[in-house]
């Protein structure tokens, strides 16, 4: 599965749609942005509740091609608009980090 | 007399600050703006201290030096000390800690160390952001240790505050809480309340302040300015420009 067939598949919002699509190999799970630094390297998806700008930088950083917001979170102007600059997609979701988790493991453990 | 603070600035050094933020346009502009007790706090760094002392001496402002220090828990905490030594010494400690992320300025934004005439002296090539390997009781600790003033930064924003990340105020021997609105969280009126600018940009120097009596000037020593703020603290004795 591509990274830009996850929103379809898991029923996301698309808050920020400018970003390269690349093959889903990989996802992290943090709200620590420290720890995302040190663990994220091979991550296509960031997985977090942490909605601001700083979270982009990181994104972008460890080479994350969309984050994924857990539990509805309001997402500030700044964050999308930072996001737009990095090419970094933004999705959000109602459901928590464990059950994202749950279903992006299953759909990376099945193919 | 009244005495008009801001205890939460950054410089250069700081990679989210402005590369125009030099320790001497930091001070100027303080002045400009009717500060008269300024502190330098750049991210998990010191190194534009000695400037920054420099800069206030000639400008004639009171100066407090530290740093804005991003514990485990990824709250911002200052620290903050009497003089240039102990600021480099606890910005020691903090660098000790600080995990090596090597630095990518073009992503992330200048790192620089620079001296009073704003020429460069080093530019630092650790990321300065992220978490030092201590928490936040290692940090007021350590701090209270060394006789300095520790003051959990911004704690009621949505990001790297306590109540963002901790969603609850621990019982530590904070010397004060900083916030930046009204009305405070929940359980902040236990303690001594401060505001500050946390300015990253110049044009934000002052834009949140407070003031307190003491009688101080430019001619005290750095010790007999922060004993000064340390007993308003301690009695409690802030007027919040918010």
């Amino acid at each position: 599965m591509n990274l830009r067939e996850l929103p379809k598949v898991l029923d996301l919002e698309v808050l920020q749609d400018t970003f390269d699509d690349r093959p889903l190999s990989g996802a992290y799970t943090s709200d620590l942005l420290s720890d995302v630094m040190a663990h994220a390297n091979d991550a296509d998806v960031l997985i977090t509740i942490q909605s601001h700008k700083n979270t982009v930088a990181v994104a972008s950083l460890v080479g994350v091609g969309a984050i994924l917001l857990s539990n509805n979170r309001p997402v500030p102007e700044e964050m999308i608009q930072a996001a737009r600059d990095e090419s970094i997609g933004i999705f959000r979701s109602r459901e928590n980090q464990f059950v994202l988790s749950g279903r992006i493991y299953r759909i990376l453990n099945a193919e | 007399m009244t005495i008009r603070a801001d205890l939460h600035n950054h410089s250069c050094l700081s990679p989210c600050g402005d590369l125009e933020v030099s320790p001497i346009r930091l001070a100027r502009r303080a002045a400009e703006r009717g500060i008269s007790l300024i502190a330098l706090t750049d991210h998990n760094a010191a190194g534009n201290c000695p400037a920054f002392a420099e800069a206030c001496r000639r400008v004639g402002l009171m100066a407090l030096f530290g740093t804005e220090t991003t514990s485990r828990e990824e709250v911002h905490i200052l620290s903050l000390f009497p003089d240039v030594e102990s600021a480099l010494d606890w910005g020691r400690w903090v660098y000790d800690r600080l995990p090596d992320f090597r630095h990518d300025p073009e992503k992330l934004g200048d790192q620089v160390v620079v001296d009073v005439d704003e020429n460069i002296l080093a530019f630092e090539e650790r990321y300065l952001i992220p978490a030092i390997e201590a928490s936040i009781d290692d940090i007021v600790a350590e701090t209270l240790q060394r006789d300095g003033l520790v003051i959990p930064a911004h704690i009621d924003r949505s990001a790297h505050s306590i109540y963002s990340q901790l969603g609850f105020l621990p019982d530590l021997p904070f010397s004060a809480l900083e916030i930046t609105r009204r009305p405070p969280p929940p359980g902040a009126e236990d303690y001594t309340l401060i505001c500050d600018s946390d300015a990253h940009f110049l044009d934000d120097v002052g834009r949140r302040t407070f003031t307190f009596s003491a009688e101080i000037s430019v001619d005290s020593s750095g010790q007999e300015v922060f004993n000064a703020l340390a007993a308003a603290l301690q009695e409690r004795r802030t007027t919040l420009s918010i």
